[in-house]
């Protein structure tokens, strides 16, 4: 059976009777003829699948089914959103979901890292960073530091800090923090994040281990 | 707008005193139809607001300039139990040359009328539409809904986009604004913000709306969720109540 996760930008697909987990860019995903999951979740896979699932009840119930826990807050950062849930006694006591801004996403990332040809695995993090209130004028503000002096690099870990900062706010500044998504691969984005709480990446499977149940 | 298209019409906004509405159908004639001016009814926008206002208060002002000369009065509710928008709607209306009644529902008039409909069981646009229905005709209803304990609970005015309602169980308890206004109350801000401990509770106001600093309050009180929407409800608040409403 063929489940999947199908993000704006990156696509999840996973044959539980083998195991085996692709990992493709939506944009060629979309492009395959007749692909068809049994259970699907994310903005990409409506009309993909048999049955479609919430992409937040997706997350909860996969971080239920990996964080023994008691009390704990997810955040998963995708591409063009962030979903946030907090439990306690492993009930949702607090979920929220931001679909509108670029300010803490993925895709707003990957063009500036892209842009400057920044490779995140090397990008060491920095402490300063660049109030991101909105993707577009943070991006601006990198062009800004370019232009006087700021190396790239710095530039750009800088305003992964300040995206950092926002995802941190909106999970609720939590002692700790469980982390979805593709970000879990990006060791600057961990470092950052690790300057304002412990942070624990759980990769970018745990929607699809949410569609398991 | 559920009238026809040459008729005179009273409108209204918020919860008229009953007095005041009462005394413009006398004036204007008790056979002309009732409109509720807060209701979203295709209207085109009149271009007369800024764009982050209230989308109630946009629908106000768009449906009475739609209407234009079929208006007799608009009876406009502009006091503690509206908002300041709903006083400044009220001013432009006159601007524009209408024939506006001012009304504030004073404290001396609450009335303590059963919450029938907020604690009934049965879908929850449908019973907001008959508790709306009391602000006219506040008639005990024939077809009262069984009492039921609360599962969930909604919190909050009606929402500009009723679709967010169709998620909410038949076992969802109504607070807030809706709730004052089935027990003749609205502007009584104790009632408003009395939410049942335990209950899962949706707080939902309309962007750009002062309702909004209680939402947030009571939602970080009474571990709800606070949801917000300007015009018409997309896929991630709908996403984020359904989810809300299957988690807790």
């Amino acid at each position: 059976m063929l489940i999947a996760d199908c993000g704006s930008t990156w696509s999840k697909i996973l044959d539980t009777g083998t195991g085996e987990l692709e990992i493709v860019q939506t944009r060629e995903m979309i492009r395959r003829e007749g692909v068809f999951f049994e259970v699907a979740t994310g903005h990409s896979a409506k009309n993909r699948c048999h049955v479609y699932r919430n992409e937040l009840i997706a997350l909860a119930e996969g971080s239920l089914a990996l964080i023994p826990d008691d009390d704990f807050s997810i955040v998963d950062v995708g591409g063009r959103d962030v979903k946030f849930v907090r439990f306690a006694g492993r009930r949702v006591v607090k979920l929220d979901w931001n679909l509108a801004c670029g300010s803490s996403t993925g895709a707003t990332i990957e063009l500036l890292g892209s842009y400057y040809d920044v490779e995140f695995d090397r990008l060491p993090s920095t402490d300063r960073w660049i109030n991101v209130t909105c993707g577009v004028f943070g991006m601006e503000k990198v062009l800004e530091h370019v232009s006087t002096g700021t190396p790239p690099e710095e530039a750009v870990a800088m305003f992964l800090h300040g995206m950092v900062r926002n995802v941190f706010d909106f999970s609720g500044r939590p002692g700790r923090l469980y982390l979805s998504g593709g970000f879990c691969e990006n060791d600057c984005f961990l470092q950052t994040m690790g300057k304002y709480c412990t942070v624990t990446p759980l990769g970018r499977t745990v929607p699809l281990e949410g569609l398991k149940r | 707008m559920q009238t026809n298209s040459s008729h005179t019409v009273i409108g209204y906004y918020g919860f008229p005193a009953r007095k005041v509405l009462r005394a413009a159908r006398e004036r204007f004639g008790t056979d002309l139809p009732l409109v509720d001016l807060d209701v979203a009814a295709g209207a085109p926008d009149a271009g007369l607001l800024p764009p982050a206002t209230c989308r109630i208060i946009a629908n106000i002002v768009d449906n009475a300039v739609h209407l234009g000369s079929r208006l007799a009065a608009v009876v406009a509710a502009v006091g503690e139990d509206k908002c300041d928008r709903g006083r400044h709607a009220a001013w432009i209306l006159r601007e524009l040359g209408m024939n506006v009644i001012e009304t504030r529902f004073a404290e001396e008039d609450f009335e303590d009328r059963p919450l029938i409909f907020s604690t009934g069981r049965g879908p929850l646009a449908a019973r907001i539409d008959r508790i709306m229905a009391t602000v006219v005709d506040p008639a005990p209803p024939d077809d009262p809904p069984e009492p039921c304990r609360p599962t969930h609970g909604f919190w909050g005015v009606p929402p500009n986009d009723v679709r967010i309602l169709d998620l909410f169980p038949p076992t969802t308890h109504l607070y807030g604004w809706v709730r004052c206004v089935e027990a003749g109350r609205p502007s009584d801000l104790d009632l408003e913000c009395s939410v049942d401990d335990g209950v899962p509770t949706v707080f939902f106001h309309q962007s750009f709306c002062a309702k909004q600093d209680l939402a947030h309050r009571l939602a970080e009180k009474h571990r709800g969720i606070a949801v917000d929407c300007h015009g018409e409800i997309n896929d991630s608040i709908m996403a984020k109540v359904e989810a809300f409403i299957r988690l807790s």
